[in-house]
């Protein structure tokens, strides 16, 4: 590449979207000119900030404790090898040895205590602190799913499918669905399985067996957004209830049921 | 900053809210977007000494090399880094198009560049965030999206164009403001 960088694929070079032989070509033209090199600098700028476009999320409280733990761990040996270095450290204190002895077990024994008592507190902390990171990440999941049953209704080829309960069976939902994407977004309501079971969402194609889409582990309240193989036609969708975790095929009995066309 | 905690907390303090919801964006996976951010700051506090603010930010260099670090394990290789994340690069600081030291210019920034995403046509703004969050380059992202290779070519130009024009009034706002 003789010419100049054009000042769009920068941004495309940048954003990391360039193909293998576009950016080789552009990278061996910058490192012979220092005005493209300097345009891409300007555009890898601009480009670092789209990570602003995430929605905010505070990460939780035990992760700066973890790293300013392990940041202490480091340090510590530092200290401690400057300390052994000292020359004649203890001479002509040697009888203060056995008493530092026992001052040392005493004050390691309690340590031990708090720390054992530190150390249950911290790891409930760390359990909340899971706790809500799985609800930070399914707000994400949730907005995802917004996003998605928004673009889904945009598209004009998309099919609407209401999951009705059998007889017998709770529950209601409803999936928008676009062969020609690919994409699938489920909301709706099922009670927490029975113990050891989980529903699983299918997907039963025109032809061919029935495709696992998910498993719901718990009460199902939130939407959902799925992706499969772009192009295949849904004959129908249904929810069955299955071994905890999910078959690969269904086994258990139907739960909702909805035709796909 | 080696050595000095003070410093290194106030420094998580300030970034880790953006960076971590930049990270869990791309991995979707809080215990590995917790690993990565404490990793990137564990490195910054090693290598502070080497670190000349001068000549940009630490902000700058959080996201970027983020960034990699996310989409490398993402995709469970080692992606080509854009931008050579490699160890005698490692604390360079990075000048950014925005202010992002101040935390009332960030936020404004962030709510700007929000807008922006929000307003850009969908499939436009699908094509940017497949790029930025997932790593694909134009012809991952015209087989992910089944559309011809131009199409895509075109979406993520016209996104970007109309991004580039956002940071150039942000650019000239901060210049004006000083």
């Amino acid at each position: 590449m003789n010419r100049h960088v054009n000042p769009e694929d920068s941004d495309l070079y940048a954003l990391g979207a360039l193909d293998g032989a576009e950016m080789q070509e552009l990278e061996a033209h910058v490192r012979s000119c220092s005005e493209c090199a300097r345009a891409v600098d300007e555009a890898r700028q601009r480009v670092a900030l789209l990570a602003l476009a995430a929605p905010a999320v505070a990460p939780p409280a035990g992760v700066k404790e973890e790293l300013l733990r392990r940041v202490r761990a480091e340090r510590i040996p530092e200290a401690h090898r400057a300390e052994l270095a000292k020359p004649g450290r203890v001479r002509g204190f040697g009888w203060l040895t056995p008493a530092f002895g026992v001052a040392a077990v005493v004050f390691a024994a309690l340590s031990a205590l708090l720390w054992v008592r530190d150390a249950r507190d911290l790891r409930r902390v760390h359990e909340l602190e899971g706790q809500l990171a799985v609800a930070q990440t399914r707000s994400l999941e949730i907005a995802r799913a917004a996003e998605q049953t928004n673009k889904l209704l945009e598209w004009p080829a998309t099919k609407r499918v209401a999951l009705m309960p059998m007889p017998g069976m709770e529950g209601h939902g409803g999936v928008l669905y676009n062969a020609k994407m690919g994409m699938v977004a489920c909301s709706g309501w099922l009670p927490a399985p029975p113990k050891g079971k989980s529903y699983q969402l299918w997907l039963v194609p025109m032809e061919g067996k029935p495709m696992p889409l998910y498993v719901f582990g718990e009460e199902w309240t939130h939407p959902m957004e799925m992706h499969v193989t772009p192009g295949m036609e849904a004959k129908a969708f249904a929810v069955t209830e299955e071994p905890a975790g999910g078959m690969p095929w269904p086994t258990g009995p139907k739960v909702l049921v909805g035709a796909g066309e | 900053m080696a050595g000095d905690e003070g410093a290194l907390e106030a420094l998580y303090d300030r970034y880790a809210g953006m960076l971590f919801a930049m990270l869990l964006r791309i991995l979707r996976d809080p215990g590995a977007a917790e690993e990565v951010m404490q990793d990137l700051f564990l490195q910054l506090w090693r290598g502070a000494a080497r670190f000349d603010a001068s000549r940009g930010s630490m902000a700058a260099w959080l996201l970027v090399i983020g960034r990699n670090r996310a989409l490398s394990r993402l995709r469970g290789k080692e992606r080509r880094e854009i931008l050579g994340d490699s160890e005698e690069f490692s604390i360079e600081a990075m000048p950014s198009a925005g202010n992002l030291e101040d935390e009332a210019a960030r936020a404004q920034l962030m709510r700007r560049l929000q807008g922006a995403m929000a307003a850009l046509p969908p499939e436009q703004r699908e094509a940017v965030e497949l790029a930025y969050f997932e790593g694909m380059t134009q012809t991952e992202i015209a087989e992910r999206t089944k559309c011809p290779l131009g199409t895509v070519k075109s979406r993520v130009r016209a996104a970007m164009q109309t991004l580039k024009q956002l940071f150039d009034d942000e650019s000239t706002r901060q210049s004006g403001r000083l």
